[in-house]
């Protein structure tokens, strides 16, 4: 078989991963699956869009940079895009979750999740309509790296990109007191709030990374297939899988278990047929569920 | 007499509205002071302590800290106000190691005074040093239990507020822990505590007051009251103890 599946399974673990980044921490520090989750990927790419095109709009085209796809205007608009995320996720949890979090009940919150799922993506359909939309619709020619793996600028650009964001949150949750706040949050809540944490401001750095991360990973989608409202829904099974493999409340578990899933979806398209690739997800998540339900890097509770 | 710490006045506390668990207890203690809170169980010890630390919902009465009113301050803000908290189980971060579990609670300290703080931590607790990169959740017993006293420490408390220290210890953690808290005390330190271990709370203790269905009914120099009638009566007259290691028999 070739391995060129060894650099799509990278790129789709990479999205799975700086989205299940997100899962993990709302399911250990805030405590429920928020299902609502993909769908932040989706508005962050749309408001990306809607971003690159007003500046295209102002400023008339702009040539790309290098050999990539796209310009100066995609990278201001992603920032914007993350920004807008991290808002988005924000009211979502001031307007919706925090008062259904204070009844004390999971589940409610959990299925709330899926009533905002299902809203938020009705609501992107009506605005942009189901139709596929591209960031650029211009062909990049892959260059031969060897091994039979060819590769695109945009590809070796958005996997640094993940890099340089996976370390950042990894470094932001080990090295400074809002990621041991963070930590602190979620083994145990209560002597948070007695050594002084405030638990609402760590939940909203939560969600703001949280939102802006999945903004990233719902553009690299729009860069390297294509943008459509059912873009991050159809993330959710591989980012909780990844989380869950990864062990729920671990940032590099989340993103090796991203990539685990990346390259399992892009080897079993290659041997037994795309037709298999959502199935992947669900078989190794069941997996995990049997053998290891506290995953990777996960711990049992003491 | 010195100045007055801590000054809780006629508290009333419970989880559920209608069903106060402390029943109008009043108690203070002094600066340099180790004050002791004993009483049978299911007296109310625990809920009165976590009350005034902001935990259980506080229904009537005051909480005065250094002359502060501190009654409806939210949990997470007790330690900048200076009561400094170790619950009585689960007080540790598990999966933190022993000097982020410090760390984590220096967030009221200037960021340049913490790595100071945390070495003179280190003094205090030697166990603590070759520990620190442990997993807290590795520990002993004893060693969780002068851990979560550290990490109360650390902020400089005006007072330093412990719930049953003693419990689940063995008998040789036991006396370790109450040790260390006589040691506390001479360093200056303010210190609270609940216990069902009355014997051996009353011997480092200097005051102590017996909590009965929520109220405080006696209180006492500490030393006096493992041989008061009253404390006997007060123990024994509300329901026979369960055997809680024999401990206040």
């Amino acid at each position: 078989m070739s391995l060129q599946f060894v650099v799509d399974g990278l790129l789709t673990g990479s999205m799975i991963g700086l989205g299940a980044i997100g899962v993990t921490l709302t399911y250990s520090i805030l405590r429920f699956s928020n299902f609502a989750h993909g769908d932040f990927m989706a508005w962050g790419t749309y408001a990306t869009l809607a971003v690159v095109s007003a500046i295209g709009a102002m400023v008339g085209k702009v040539a790309p940079i290098g050999p990539l796809s796209f310009g100066w205007p995609l990278i201001v608009a992603l920032i914007v895009g993350m920004a807008f995320t991290a808002l988005l996720a924000l009211l979502l949890d001031k307007v919706l979750f925090a008062r259904l979090r204070s009844q004390g009940q999971a589940i409610i919150v959990v299925m709330a999740s899926f009533g905002a799922s299902m809203a938020l993506r009705s609501l992107l359909e009506f605005t942009f309509t189901s139709r596929p939309t591209y960031f650029s619709r211009a062909i990049q020619i892959a260059m031969p790296v060897g091994f039979g793996i060819r590769i695109t600028p945009d590809q070796i650009a958005l996997l640094l990109l993940t890099a340089v964001l996976v370390l950042g949150v990894h470094l932001l949750m080990t090295r400074t007191q809002t990621g041991r706040s963070m930590q602190a949050l979620s083994q145990n809540a209560a002597l948070a709030r007695i050594v002084g944490i405030d638990v609402a401001s760590v939940v909203r750095v939560t969600w703001v990374i949280g939102g802006a991360l999945a903004c990233v990973a719902g553009v690299m989608i729009g860069i390297l297939v294509q943008i459509r409202p059912f873009m991050g829904f159809d993330m959710l099974l591989p980012m909780f899988a990844a989380a869950i493999l990864g062990g729920i409340g671990s940032i590099p578990g989340a993103v090796l278990g991203g990539l685990i899933i990346g390259l399992a979806e892009a080897g079993a398209v290659q041997l037994i047929g795309a037709e298999w690739r959502a199935a992947v997800s669900f078989i190794i998540l069941m997996a995990v569920l049997f053998v290891r339900p506290i995953g990777l890097f996960g711990v049992r509770e003491r | 007499m010195s100045e007055i710490v801590l000054d809780v006045r006629d508290l009333e506390a419970g989880y559920e509205p209608g069903v106060p668990i402390v029943r109008g207890a009043s108690i203070t203690v002094r600066k340099g002071e180790i004050v002791v809170v004993l009483g049978p169980n299911g007296a109310g010890k625990s809920s009165f302590i976590k009350a005034i630390a902001g935990l259980v919902p506080i229904t009537g009465g005051t909480v005065f800290l250094d002359g502060k009113d501190i009654t409806a301050a939210p949990a997470h803000t007790m330690v900048r106000l200076g009561l400094a908290f170790v619950p009585q189980t689960e007080n540790i971060f598990p999966l933190m190691s022993v000097e982020d579990n410090l760390r984590v609670a220096c967030g009221i300290l200037e960021r340049r005074e913490i790595p100071a703080r945390i070495e003179e931590m280190y003094a205090a607790f030697p166990d603590l040093v070759r520990q620190r990169r442990t997993a807290a959740g590795n520990l002993s017993g004893g060693q969780r239990q002068m851990l979560a006293v550290a990490r109360a420490l650390i902020v400089h408390p005006k007072v330093l507020v412990l719930d049953e220290p003693s419990a689940g210890l063995s008998p040789k953690f036991v006396s370790m822990v109450f040790e260390m808290l006589a040691n506390i005390r001479k360093s200056g330190v303010t210190i609270l505590l609940v216990e069902q271990n009355a014997k051996a709370a009353l011997a480092i203790g200097d005051r102590a007051y017996v909590l009965v269905e929520g109220k405080d009914r006696h209180e006492g120099i500490a030393s006096e009251l493992w041989n008061d009638p009253v404390v006997a009566e007060l123990y024994l007259g509300q329901r026979p103890l369960k055997s809680e290691g024999g401990s206040a028999a």
